[in-house]
């Protein structure tokens, strides 16, 4: 069982919470202007919660911090429990990082109904906070679904293209066909905590709570059922290949707000390492499982790499890479090894800074010339020099240039997939080729060489919004890429947990927590366990395997 | 078997929110006669005050747990009943609020609709506590009379007279089902009431009985393949009358459905579980997929009406203590979304005498607050968290799954997703298409008053369901022996021992 820490002031809460209020807030103004500088103001003060938050965290240590926790119904055993750790506390900073800059970027870019926009922003805000921060099970589906109400609109009303109707139809029903089979999955973990509560006597008789879920063991042809529904369910959200066929709609027709939360928080994969991995460790584990994930995985990475190297239109080009680019983050996962899971998180973080920035700057070509074809392209540079550099820094962070951040995340990756089997390393590899040559190709073509016939001189470079949009991306990305450490000694503690978790497997981790229960009932202990750490001592830091710098 | 007339004090208190209620329904229908100048809105709130008055004795009954049965075992009053007649009797108070605009369409009788309606009621609290095959008969009728007339109300109206006519000739044939179903059970076992039942042999006239009168109930509740007279009767009827008849004699017909099932046939559990499975998945499934294909929000939300039904279906096959919790939890839960729904439908129609999803366009603009609320009520249905339907439709599922359903519980999840889509068509009318006509939509008070209620009980059911499960706990507190074997005997493999 990890430890908890508490916190005296409810934080976490208030991340939650914050900006949905705020989004309540903007209800009641009527000026534009007015709407846009408190959007603005909600998103910055959000990002200073969440900076909070990642200042006070204990790096190294695999507990829960800023665990809160209140009975929401007992009867189903549902509780509302918040928490992070090392898997989770980036993503609560990235999500705030990007609100703040998707509503800088939407400052003159929507023209019409901005305040409902800005709403649902902040909303959806709120809707991914609490997918990272939730530790109940249900809790997590519920923000998990909600998410859906705000993207729908996002994607329907603010949507550049002409099939976006269509589009967001498509996400939202294909995404709930996931999470039903999902829902059936975490149904089946509660009704199996259930029957050993019923047999062991525990207090409470159902449970949602990850925690506690993590405490009793499940029969194998249980996990490996549980752990193809909840597969489902994320795969069908990260989007991993065959189910990716929305992504490409989703971030052709919906407004570039959406598609940068959409491409560069990547919850589904959180998904997978979140609740997965450590709830069905050895059905993940099992070899039928493993390769069946490996192969889809490879595929996406060969088959969006491919794809993505014939498309002419930029945004979608983008789609493809980041279906190949999550081949790498679950190929990464499932190589079920310290190497690959830390690359895997990291690489989810980095995405939100390389993929997402890719999508501001196709934002900027869009502003620009009202479309991201390829046709309308060429020779840009020479007028736009700014909007060239920042586009070549970004895309080389995204296919992983050393020094940028990209290539800490990679390479972890290949070290760890390659240490599961060189087959695999093998051909992921070829995936990191063909991702340098669909970028440096598309760059070419549209930055370099003759000035295109729609390229007019007035074009214009980067105004101060874009810059400070882009500088900030850069500057998240040479810090990531050339001083990794703080970023990786956040999540060490909770990876290496994860790593022991995998090792030992349900059965086990329950045999030894009972010799040290002494005779104790689990949730006494449970209890006992985050009274003592209510302190917030830091742990002492776990050794690093992997020297960082 | 002789019944005995002598009637003490304390039996007369059980009845005495039937009492109440009927003395109430005398004062109304003299008011009624008497000043004929009265504005019709007052006998309207002279039948609220009376249905308050009924639901606070109610409340006070079951806070107080008081409880009995009376007329050798025909009538039971326990905390199951209890919970039905408040169920009938809010639904009702709901139902009064949403009509009184809708009332000035009728040429005639205005007065008397509300003595309909308000009757009709009291039919519906009779059956919460039928526990014999008798009073099952008697107040099935009884309630069932009430509607015969409310659906034709319209009478310049041809749909509506179609409506009641199909509603008439189907359910006087159902009745036919129920008495011949019933008359077959009395010559098998000899007996009326649902208790000394318990012990009756599976002989082929019984089954066919039972059958027969599931049918009769499948019927009330509109349950595939008893369900052809819903689209045509809620098309047809007047819009409050639609509102009333897709919830409360669906939350009547479940009060016998679940004694019936679970004191007289409890040990033919195996058998009957199957009946109701494939009633579930026929329902949820034809429902569902009838729905896309409708342009009549009123037929959209009765075929969503039987689908809804499928789900709460879904609860009786699980055939445990927590399934039947489940289903008092989800027709509440459907009971605020689905009247909500029906209420916008009402303010609407009265705005733009239109019940057209094509005229829903742009709702969103020209009455936000309508649009809004019409979503929060959708997403309800839908299934959507945090709101009730989504913990209604967890409840229901946990228990199918702690059953080991896992046909049903997969035809019921892609059913979700298919119920999804249409209700999305009408979230994508009002919010995204742009409207014929821009001006802005009216809503009276009461009508907005019926909104709110169904907004704070979708929204307060959905974010803190607690209190509302404690009660449906505390309501099946009869079927508690179903969950004495079911918890002791883990259903799903045993899990891997640890050791010791």
């Amino acid at each position: 069982m990890l430890e908890q820490l508490q916190s005296t002031f409810p934080i976490l809460s208030c991340l939650l919470f914050f900006p949905l209020a705020g989004a309540a807030v903007l209800w009641l103004f009527d000026d534009e202007d007015m709407v846009r500088t408190s959007a603005l103001t909600i998103s910055l003060v959000e990002l200073a919660l969440a900076i909070f938050v990642l200042v006070r965290f204990v790096p190294d240590s695999a507990a829960m911090q800023f665990v809160e926790q209140v009975r929401w119904i007992p009867a189903l055993g549902i509780s509302y429990h918040l928490a992070v750790d090392g898997i989770s506390v980036l993503f609560v900073g990235l999500t705030a990082f990007l609100t703040v800059l998707v509503v800088i970027y939407s400052w003159d870019t929507i023209r019409h109904q901005t305040k409902l926009y800005m709403m649902s922003l902040l909303a959806l805000e709120t809707t991914t906070m609490g997918v990272f921060v939730s530790l109940d099970l249900i809790l997590f589906f519920v923000f998990w679904e909600l998410m859906l109400i705000p993207s729908y609109f996002l994607i329907k009303l603010w949507g550049g293209g002409a099939e976006r109707h269509y589009a967001a139809l498509k996400y939202v029903l294909y995404t709930l066909l996931g999470s039903v089979f999902m829902l059936v999955g975490i149904a089946l973990l509660d009704i199996n905590y259930h029957s050993y509560a019923a047999l062991h006597h525990l207090d409470t008789s159902y449970s949602f709570d990850l925690l506690e879920l993590l405490a009793v063991p499940i029969p194998l042809n249980q996990q490996i059922l549980i752990f193809w529904l909840m597969f489902l369910g994320f795969a069908f959200k990260a989007p991993v290949f065959p189910f990716h066929t929305w992504l490409p709609d989703a971030l052709l027709e919906g407004p570039i707000g959406m598609a940068v939360v959409l491409a560069g928080l990547k919850l589904g994969t959180f998904g997978f390492i979140r609740f997965s991995i450590p709830l069905l460790p050895e059905a993940s584990k099992s070899p039928t499982v493993v390769s069946v994930v490996m192969v889809l995985g490879l595929a996406a990475i060969v088959y969006g790499a491919i794809m993505a190297l014939i498309q002419p239109d930029f945004r979608r080009l983008l789609a493809y890479s980041s279906v190949s680019h999550l081949g790498f983050v679950v190929v990464g996962l499932f190589a079920l090894n310290y190497q690959g899971l830390q690359g895997s998180l990291l690489t989810m973080i980095n995405l939100g800074f390389s993929t997402a920035g890719l999508f501001f700057i196709a934002g900027f070509l869009y502003t620009r010339q009202q479309t991201t074809q390829m046709a309308a392209f060429g020779g840009m540079a020479k007028y736009t020099p700014l909007l060239a550099t920042f586009f070549l820094l970004i895309g080389l962070a995204s296919i992983g240039l050393p020094g940028t951040n990209g290539f800490v995340g990679e390479f972890l990756i290949l070290l760890g997939t390659f240490k599961a089997h060189w087959l695999y390393g093998a051909i992921a590899v070829t995936g990191v080729i063909t991702g340098a040559a669909y970028f440096l190709w598309y760059y070419e073509r549209a930055m370099l060489g003759p000035v295109g016939k729609a390229v007019r001189e007035s074009i214009g470079d980067l105004h101060l919004r874009e810059m400070v949009i882009a500088l900030s991306l850069s500057i998240m990305i040479l810090w990531i890429g050339l001083y990794p450490a703080p970023f990786l000694h956040m999540m060490n503690g909770s990876v290496q947990a994860l790593v022991d978790r995998l090792d030992r497997g349900t059965v086990a981790t329950v045999d030894t927590e009972r010799q040290e229960a002494g005779g104790q009932g689990q949730e006494e202990k449970d209890r006992q366990a985050g009274d003592s750490a209510a302190g917030a001592v830091p742990l002492a830091a776990r050794p690093l395997p992997l020297a960082v710098n | 078997m002789t019944f005995s007339l002598t009637m003490s004090p304390s039996d007369l208190l059980l009845l005495l929110p039937e009492i109440l209620l009927t003395c109430w329904l005398c004062v109304v229908l003299i008011v009624d006669f008497s000043f004929p100048r009265l504005p019709k809105e007052q006998l309207a709130y002279l039948s609220i005050a009376g249905l308050v008055g009924t639901l606070g004795c109610l409340a006070w009954f079951d806070i107080s747990g008081i409880s009995g049965t009376l007329f050798a075992n025909m009538f039971v009053v326990d905390r199951m009943a209890l919970f039905f007649k408040m169920f009938v009797v809010g639904a009702t108070i709901l139902v009064i609020l949403a009509s009184m605009e809708f009332v000035h369409r009728f040429k005639f009788f205005r007065g008397e609709y509300y003595f309909l309606v308000v009757m009709s009621a009291l039919g519906m609290m009779f059956m919460a506590s039928a526990n014999d095959l008798l009073s099952v008969f008697v107040t099935l009728e009884f309630s069932t009379f009430g509607f015969y007339v409310l659906v034709s109300y319209l009478r310049e109206d041809v749909a509506s007279n179609e409506a009641g006519l199909k509603f008439f000739i189907l359910g006087v044939f159902a009745a036919g089902l129920l008495a011949y179903g019933i008359s077959l059970v009395y010559g098998e076992t000899g007996k009326l009431v649902f208790s000394d039942m318990k012990s009756a042999q599976a002989t082929p006239g019984l089954i066919i009985g039972f059958l027969l009168i599931f049918g009769a109930l499948g019927f009330k509740i509109g349950a595939v393949p008893f369900h052809s007279w819903i689209p045509d009767t809620y098309h047809g009827s007047p819009t409050p009358v639609t509102a009333f008849l897709s919830i409360a004699p669906k939350g009547a017909a479940f009060a016998i459905l679940l004694r019936m099932f679970f004191v007289a046939l409890a040990t033919f559990k195996p058998t009957w579980v199957l009946l109701l499975v494939a009633a579930s998945i026929l329902s949820m499934t034809y429902g569902n997929i009838v729905a896309i294909a409708q342009k009549n929000i009123k037929r959209l939300l009765a075929y969503s009406g039987i689908a809804q039904v499928g789900n709460v279906l879904i609860g009786l096959a699980a055939g445990t203590k927590m399934g039947n919790d489940a289903i008092l939890f989800y027709l509440l839960t459907y009971l605020f979304a689905n009247l909500g729904a029906f209420a916008i439908v009402i303010a609407v129609s009265q705005a733009i005498g239109s019940e057209e999803i094509d005229d829903y366009s742009g709702l969103g603009r020209r009455s936000p607050f309508l649009a809004f609320s019409m979503l929060i009520f959708l997403l309800s249905l839908a299934g959507v968290p945090p709101l009730a339907g989504f913990i209604g439709k967890l409840y229901i599922f946990v228990a199918a799954i702690k059953e080991g359903l896992y046909t049903l519980i997969t035809v019921g999840l892609i059913n979700i997703v298919i119920s999804m889509y249409y209700y999305l068509i009408v979230v994508k009318k009002m919010y995204i298409t742009e409207p014929h006509d821009p001006s802005p939509l009216a809503v009276s008070g009461p009508m907005k008053a019926v909104v709110y209620i169904g907004l704070a009980g979708t929204l307060i059911i959905g974010v803190y369901p607690q209190p509302v499960i404690d009660w449906v706990v505390a309501a099946t507190m009869m079927f508690s022996d179903l969950a004495g074997p079911a918890a002791a005997l883990p259903t799903v493999p045993p899990v891997v021992s640890s050791g010791g």
